[in-house]
């Protein structure tokens, strides 16, 4: 096994564990710590697949942004004084059945499957080339990509936002 | 590539036009004041201007901004549907209850309409994948936050919550499907993704789990059994306004991304010894019979639970399940007739089911209730509006002369045609399940006494000539159908098709 | 290709070694009388009276949902910013455009007193 499969593993392990406890864990503090971690791993697979682009993104965007937005939203709801979060799990075996036969399905899909590869030597440095597609190819999408987070912002402020007597 | 760029922009008129308005219409709201309807004008004068710019390219098939979006005949059809719908709704907005009490979130009301119209613009067009989940998130995101609309009532931020959650996992299944496909055929503009399966090389099973999953992000925009669970709790929790847009524009735009992701994708171009009008599903992959399993269910599920809702907007969403599912019909049968039965049925679908929602807002406005036992002895109490109301109801159940019956009369002999009889058979029987639901509103409005004490109800001049204008097309396209016939087959072009 | 992270990797790895070393290292050389007195949460000398954990204010929330959406745009500005010079004026263009639309979105929460604690 050469350093480059050892490292995958690593990383892929890490994702699996912390992925594990954020679904089994009961306690959503918890929880959404090891979501930093299954992230993390995440970005770490990136670094393997030679993506270094999406891998910084997905620390600065994943682990800076989004994590902290879920542990306020954690800190938001839950009112441990009050409220009791129900993270109880029912109609275990049907959810099993299903959750089986569609991990079977994919697991064989993937074992099976002839995927399109590409025989390109990887990029050295990918950020100059996504910017240069993003400003050509993928003009429109980027354009649209500004609509979306304008609307996102509009509506999260919408509906977080305090109303203010008139 | 600055040529390239400017010509694309030059046939991007009426998305930019959205755009600049949606912009404008926040400034504008902003500058204006808490409690304007400035931002209500900028968003019909935007809308207004853009469904004008649309119809203008009326002809021109072209792919612009390199493959991303394109415009085709049947682009622009959509386009005009989408546009004619939003104005509608907000000329409802203007004269509706619960809109103009919350005056201090007009700017985000005008806004986001803007926005979720641009959305739909571009899903009628996209030809990308990655253009394709970026316009259902663009409408989705805006759809959210209109539903919740009225925060103050509970059921309203309940609809809100509940379409989220179901659509954030629906958006994921999409997700997930795109990515399998993607790493099948190494491409995301649909034609690229055509010749790469025409190899036939692909793997069939996961191209069939690619293509369910994808199946979850449509069926959940045009609110297909079994990813309709949101659609009862959110018509009946979002504004009537909202509803109704929901309920026309937004399966418009997932019906027109669908249909045209099918067929560029999955149909085989280099087929041989078809009948004119008719294609050929890829080798071995007979994506339409999915589509017909999901069309029964959407349609018997839809209809045989319409029949026990007493709230009419619980109603009418159901029944709008139940008329997805006739539409996946021309889906299913692959020819261009099947495809133009389907523009049609949404012509007329149009102006039938925006009518029935804005009669049961006037009449919601004026009561404070949806239930159906508000409406005993309406036909007494405001006769012009029951009978519109009555007109939009056998219109849904698709009795002659009205226009409903056109809409169901081309998707059946489209499927005749196409030797689709079970399905035809199905239909017909939903059809008639369908018509118990409805003449219960008509006989509580005609045959039952109002309530002892009851009023006239009296309605103002523009809402009444928005009720004629709606209802007049639904009498009218019923006798007299050519034109929509005529639009609806030369609508079915798509750009790079035969 | 994988040696160039090696930095990365010896950062990450010194970082999580000083933390857990210095906190056990302050454990077990520190010395420990426990009484009473020591053992409650320190409320600048107060007797504490309620459990720390109380809601947050919706306005955290708020501003980690800003702080999201202007990450995103940075995280946007990258590449662009290092292909800059081939990109010339379609570059600049565009992203002034980007820019601008988002710009919007800041005018908005701005005047409608989103940035503002109270």
């Amino acid at each position: 096994m050469d350093l480059y499969a050892v490292v995958f593993y690593a990383f892929a392990f890490i994702t699996l564990a912390a992925g594990a406890i954020v679904v089994f864990s009961r306690n959503i503090v918890h929880a959404a710590f090891a979501l930093l971690f299954a992230f993390f791993g995440v970005a770490g697979l990136y670094v393997l697949l030679m993506a270094d682009f999406l891998a910084i993104t997905q620390l600065l965007i994943y682990v800076g942004g989004i994590l902290v937005l879920v542990l306020f939203g954690v800190m938001l709801t839950s009112n441990t004084i009050d409220v009791q979060m129900k993270t109880s799990t029912i109609q275990t075996f049907p959810a099993v059945l299903i959750v089986a036969a569609l991990a079977g399905t994919l697991i064989g899909i993937f074992w099976s499957t002839d995927w399109k590869t590409t025989t390109d030597p990887p990029i050295q440095a990918t950020a100059p080339k996504i910017g240069e597609m993003m400003l050509t190819s993928y003009l429109l999408p980027f354009e649209i990509a500004s609509v979306v987070l304008l609307v996102a912002l509009v509506g999260a402020a919408m509906i977080a936002r305090r109303e203010k007597k008139a | 590539m600055i040529e390239q760029i400017l010509h694309s922009l030059s046939l991007f008129l009426p998305e930019t036009t959205l755009t600049v308005f949606f912009c404008a219409a926040i400034i504008v709201g902003l500058v204006a004041g808490r409690t304007s309807r400035a931002s209500l004008y900028v968003a019909l004068i935007g809308i207004a201007l853009a469904t004008w710019f649309a119809i203008q390219q009326a002809g021109s098939s072209e792919g612009i901004f390199t493959g991303m979006v394109v415009v085709d005949p049947f682009a622009t059809f959509f386009k005009l549907l989408i546009g004619m719908s939003a104005i509608v709704i907000l000329l409802f907005s203007l004269y509706s209850a619960e809109v103009q009490s919350t005056a201090h979130r007009h700017i985000e009301y005008g806004s986001l309409l803007l926005a979720m119209t641009l959305g739909m613009f571009l899903m009628a067009g996209s030809t990308n994948l990655l253009m394709m989940v970026l316009a259902i998130e663009l409408t989705s995101l805006s759809s959210y936050v209109l539903a919740g609309y009225t925060r103050e009532a509970t059921d309203s931020s309940e609809a809100s919550l509940k379409y989220i959650i179901y659509g954030a996992v629906s958006t994921g299944l999409m997700l997930y499907g795109v990515s399998i496909l993607f790493g099948l055929t190494g491409a995301t503009d649909f034609y690229n993704i055509n010749r790469a399966l025409a190899t036939g090389s692909v793997n069939a099973t996961a191209l069939l789990v690619a293509t369910i999953m994808i199946v979850a992000g449509f069926g959940y925009k045009i609110s297909a059994v079994p990813f309709h669970f949101w659609t009862p709790d959110v018509y009946e929790g979002a504004p009537v306004t909202i509803t109704a847009f929901l309920s026309v524009a937004s399966k418009a735009a997932g019906f027109a991304l669908m249909m045209r992701f099918f067929k560029t994708c999955f149909i085989d171009a280099n087929a041989l010894g078809l009948p004119a009008g008719m294609w050929a599903s890829l080798q071995g992959f007979e994506w339409n019979k999915l589509l017909a399993i999901l069309s029964v269910l959407t349609m018997t599920l839809g209809n045989l639970v319409a029949v026990w809702q007493n709230n009419l907007k619980r109603l009418l969403a159901y029944s709008s399940i139940a008329h997805a599912g006739y539409m996946l019909m021309g889906v299913v049968v692959l020819s261009d007739k099947g495809l133009a039965a389907v523009l049609i049925y949404f012509i007329v679908y149009l102006f039938m089911n925006l009518g029935a929602f804005y009669v049961v807002m006037l009449v919601a406005n004026k009561t404070g209730s949806e239930d159906i036992d508000t409406y005993k002895g309406l036909g007494y109490r405001s006769p012009l509006i029951s009978v519109a109301m009555v007109v939009f109801f056998i219109s849904l159940a698709g009795i002659p002369p009205t226009a409903g019956f056109i809409g169901k009369l081309f998707l059946f002999a489209a499927l005749l045609d196409a030797k689709w009889i079970w399905l035809a058979v199905v239909g017909a029987l939903n059809s008639v399940i369908s018509l118990y639901y409805y003449v219960r509103v008509v006989r509580n409005m005609f045959l039952r006494d109002p309530e002892r004490n009851a009023e006239p109800v009296v309605f103002s001049a523009p809402q009444v000539v928005i009720v004629l204008a709606l209802l007049i097309p639904t009498i009218l396209f019923g006798l007299f159908y050519s034109p929509i016939v005529e639009l609806a087959n030369a609508s079915v072009v798509m750009f790079g098709m035969k | 290709m994988l040696e160039h992270y090696l930095p990365i990797f010896m950062m990450i790895l010194g970082g999580v070694l000083f933390g857990i070393v210095m906190v056990k290292l302050n454990e077990w050389l520190g010395p420990r009388r426990p009484t009473e007195e020591k053992l409650t949460t320190y409320e600048s000398g107060m007797e504490p009276v309620r459990t720390a954990r109380e809601r947050f204010s919706v306005k955290f929330y708020m501003v980690a949902v800003l702080f999201i959406l202007f990450d995103i745009e940075v995280v946007f500005m990258y590449p662009w910013a290092v292909a800059f010079r081939e990109l010339g004026i379609i570059g600049f263009v565009s992203m002034t455009v980007f820019i601008l639309i988002l710009l919007i979105g800041l005018f908005y929460v701005w005047r409608k007193g989103a940035l503002e604690w109270d």
